[in-house]
């Protein structure tokens, strides 16, 4: 088991649905894929990297024959994968301190889910239902969803600097200069080591 | 397409793993051993093969009961799990897995149903099509930069913070002339591979209550 790499922390989770439920979620879904302004809560939580939901249908199972036996379920599930910074108790409580509407719009069509507030029901319900990594690997262990976000406004930055770097006068360099310093001055850093946790 | 959230492409995979009952240890437990002893730095094969941002493996033992009234239920099969982020097309990145990282591959998925060996590209694309879920939303934090982009980012961030606290009050000149040198060294230097400068964890961690 291996939940944490790095920087990063790997949450799987999965939650039974009636089947005639998962449509009303997957129109939800479908609205929030299409309006942006929707996912703002979501992009504002700047420590998730990715996230995904999946609905997973009761005979969506893959089924390759060769002595496998099909599935027989009556539910459907709600898979959900998150890679997110920080402790399990930060996240969830971020989750549940700023996307509780979010959060119960997406899984009270769930079994028994008890509403993402108050958080120590909602944190016992995601506790039994989450499963553990087996292995995961980032390519970035040392950086967090803002360090890449600030790295590329550096980035940008700098490329947009060395562009004319060469073309300016000495007191038109140190003019741009100063603003690209100030452009960036709130995106430097170092990347490093997680701290461990206890 | 929910699958992708801009450049990226958001993979779920549910392998089913062979129940035989005569295996010892059984599939799902070689495959848990294989897993706990695989490189997660830059000796992962999802750093040797090219476009993985994030990816894990979990094998999933069963659907999770919640309690009374819902119906307890169970899956006849167990599934390996694949949850990867990566930049492209799917073909692209499959294809390259089986390109790079064969022996890898056959190690952990020939553990499953009807696994037909990376060793023959098409049909390892299509095994892993076969038993692809669509994802229904996907969330990519930044979703128009591609891992070459994002490292290289990551390397001139640290770089450009060490070059401001060197530079600072130094004569225009000077500094416009140095600001030139460094813009050119940065960009002739390698970018550091994928999966590099992680700690090694001696004990694998990341509980519930972590």
């Amino acid at each position: 088991m291996s939940n944490i790499n790095g920087k990063v922390y790997a949450m799987n989770a999965i939650t039974p649905m009636k089947p005639w439920k998962t449509w009303i979620l997957r129109g939800f879904f479908f609205v929030l894929g299409r309006v942006k302004p929707l996912q703002q809560d979501l992009i504002n939580l700047s420590f998730i990297e990715f996230a995904r939901w999946v609905v997973l249908p009761r005979r969506g199972f893959p089924f390759l024959g060769n002595g496998q036996k099909r599935e027989e379920l009556q539910y459907d599930y709600l898979l959900f994968f998150s890679n997110f910074n920080g402790t399990w108790n930060q996240y969830i409580d971020a989750f549940s301190a700023v996307l509780s509407r979010g959060l119960n719009l997406i899984w009270r069509w769930s079994e028994k889910f008890p509403g993402s507030v108050p958080v120590t029901p909602f944190k016992n319900y995601i506790a039994q239902v989450q499963f553990d990594t087996d292995y995961y690997y980032t390519a970035y262990p040392r950086a967090t969803a803002n360090d890449l976000k600030s790295a590329h406004i550096v980035q940008t930055s700098l490329d947009a600097l060395s562009l004319r770097a060469q073309d300016y006068t000495p007191a038109q360099f140190a003019e741009a200069y100063l603003h690209f310093v100030i452009q960036v001055q709130a995106h430097l850093g170092e990347t490093g080591d997680a701290p461990v946790v206890f | 397409m929910p699958n992708k959230s801009g450049s990226l492409y958001g993979l779920t995979i549910l392998s089913p793993i062979i129940d035989d009952e005569k295996a010892t240890p059984s599939h799902d437990l070689q495959i848990r051993k294989y897993l706990a002893g695989l490189a997660t730095d830059d000796g992962s094969p999802f750093a040797l093969a090219p476009g993985t941002h994030l990816a894990r493996l979990v094998v999933m033992d069963d659907v999770i009961y919640v309690g009374m009234p819902a119906c307890e239920e169970h899956l006849k099969s167990k599934y390996l799990v694949l949850e990867s982020n990566f930049d492209g097309e799917l073909d692209d990145y499959l294809g390259g897995l089986a390109d790079h990282v064969p022996e890898q591959l056959d190690s952990i998925w020939g553990h499953c149903v009807a696994y037909p060996g990376a060793g023959n590209r098409q049909a390892f694309i299509d095994y892993m099509k076969a038993c692809q879920i669509d994802t229904t939303f996907y969330f990519a934090a930044i979703n128009d930069k591609s891992l070459p982009e994002t490292l290289r980012a990551l390397h001139t961030r640290t770089a450009v913070a060490d070059f401001i606290a060197n530079h600072q009050g130094m004569e225009p000149a000077r500094l416009q002339a140095e600001f030139v040198q460094f813009v050119a060294q940065l960009r002739s230097e390698p970018i550091p591979g994928p999966g590099t400068g992680g700690i090694a964890r001696d004990i694998k961690t990341g509980g519930r209550n972590e």
